[in-house]
This record gives C-alpha cells, structure tokens and sequence, in this order.
C-alpha cells in the first residue's frame, strides 16, 4: 500500500476507534463492495447482505483489537469469511464450485485435434486497461459480464485483481487450495478476454 | 512440445509469474515462433488490467443506507459483549 493510503487507512482506523460516525460512514463505502464479493462466494444473495450488515455491527467493538497486521480490507473479509463459514456450517451446506476445467468452452473449442488455432484472436487489444476503458459502451458491456460471471470467479476476480490481496490471503479468505484460485481467475480472464473480442470484432456486447 | 491449446491452459500463470522456471522458458519458445498465441498472450494480459481498473464493485445505495442506520443505532447504544469479536 502507497504511503499516502496507508496513512489515510491509519486516520480511518483512528476514526473507527473513536466510534466517529462518519468515519463509519465511510469505511462502509469504501469495503462493503468487497465484503458482499467475499460473503457471495458462500452464501445467497438475501444472506450475504445480512452477514455482511451484522459484521459491520461487530467492527464497533472488534476494532479495538485490529492491530493493522494486516490491511484493513483483508481484516473485514476474514472477518465476513468466518461468520459466512459458521453459519454454513450451523446450516450443514456446502459451497460447490467446479475447478475441473480450466479452459473455457468457448475458447476450448478454437483449438484443432492437435492442439493449434484453429480460431485464432484476430484483433489485437490496445495495449492497456485505461486505453480501452475509454470507450464508454465496452464500459457498460464490462459490467454487465462481470455480473454474469459465477460468483465463486467475481469473489476471486475482486479480492485479487480489484483488491490486490496476495494469493495466500484469497485462499484463507476463499477457503480454496492455491491451484483452485488459479482456475477460478483463469477462468474469469478467460470470460473477459472473449467479451472484448466479440466487442471489438463486432461492436456488439 | 507445448502446444498452442496447452499455452491457453497455463497462460494465466504465465502471465502472473507463477510458472516453474522450466515451464516458462517452454512458453517463452513457443511465443517467439507463434504469433497467434503472441495475440492471445497479449489480449489476456489486456483483459487483465482492464479488470484491475474495473472489478473493484461498486456500492449498493439501499444497502449502504440500511448499514449506516444500523450502524448509527448501535454506536449510540454503545459498548456490547467484548466476548465475540475479531476475524
């Protein structure tokens, strides 16, 4: 974390202590979004919500102990991760997600019997994120293929590359093994990469 | 011989420096004699920063405004339990 951000964190974290209202304010703002992508890996919609709202209640009295070990993001979703992995177990269920396949259909299918191209991407991409992000329409189009993607590949999507957590907290967090989180982003990229060639090939989302 | 479907496989880890030293010396072969996986490789990595700038999510309203209130009522009830806390 830049030292700017990080001091700005150590203000908010002085806010929090000091059971200020408007630091609460924004601190929920600023980690809701991730905390509902942490608590969508293991439960429904109606009950990530709910355990993501009581957590918020529980971080009036548990941020005394947060000694900023560790960023205050990851702090909250483990905390979001362990009430989601209680009430799973309190319930007997289990989060299932396949990790069999680590291409995508779609893009599977673009290979011959010997595994060259037999499709190959015929576009190339600009160069960075910020470039293509300045066309407005794939903007929108980007939204609503993250939406669509399976929770288990946003949850991962957000805390790794939106998040920035280091692999080894995404697997606590997740409760995945290190090969599995790796399906899951290859996956999600896999998605994203075929939506920005269908974009730019035909304009269409 | 890595082939172009095996590329595809690993090309995340690839991207992401995760592969074993050997496996990345075989893909860095394979990327200087194919041009269509030199695209792929290149298309992936762009699909990557654009969803580092974009996946962050973004803050439902009616939700933030249902945890601020719940918030506000409990920092005004004041210190609870200090049994049950931490991650």
């Amino acid at each position: 974390m830049a030292h700017s951000a990080l001091n700005e964190e150590q203000a908010l974290v002085e806010g929090l202590k000091a059971g200020d209202e408007q630091s609460y304010k924004e601190a929920v703002r600023i980690h809701t979004p991730g905390m509902i992508a942490v608590a969508r890996f293991y439960l429904d919609h109606s009950s990530a919500e709910e355990v993501v709202q009581d957590c918020w209640v529980t971080v009036i009295d548990a941020i005394h102990k947060f000694e900023a070990r560790s960023g205050l993001a990851t702090w909250l979703h483990r905390i979001v991760a362990n009430r989601c992995k209680n009430r799973l177990r309190s319930t007997k269920r289990e989060v299932s997600t396949d990790f069999s396949e680590a291409l995508e259909p779609e893009l599977g299918e673009r290979f011959n019997a010997r595994g060259r191209w037999e499709l190959p991407p015929k576009l190339q991409f600009h160069d960075a994120g910020d470039t293509l992000m300045e066309n407005g329409a794939l903007s929108g189009c980007l939204d609503k293929h993250l939406s669509a993607l399976p929770e288990a590949q946003r949850s991962a999507l957000m805390l790794y590359e939106a998040h920035q957590h280091k692999s080894d907290d995404v697997c606590n967090i997740l409760d995945v093994s290190a090969s599995n989180l790796r399906v899951l982003l290859h996956r999600a990229r896999q998605k994203i990469f075929l939506m920005v060639e269908t974009f730019q090939e035909t304009g269409e989302c | 011989m890595l082939m172009c479907r095996d590329l595809a496989v690993i090309a995340s880890d690839y991207i992401d420096g995760e592969l074993p030293v050997f496996q990345k010396m075989s893909v860095k072969m394979h990327l200087i004699m194919c041009k269509d996986c030199r695209t792929f490789i290149g298309n992936l990595r762009a699909s990557t920063e654009l969803m580092k700038t974009h996946s962050s999510g973004r803050a439902d309203e009616e939700l933030i405004r249902r945890i601020d209130e719940r918030v506000a009522e409990a920092l005004k009830e004041g210190p609870r339990d200090s049994t049950n806390r931490g991650p």
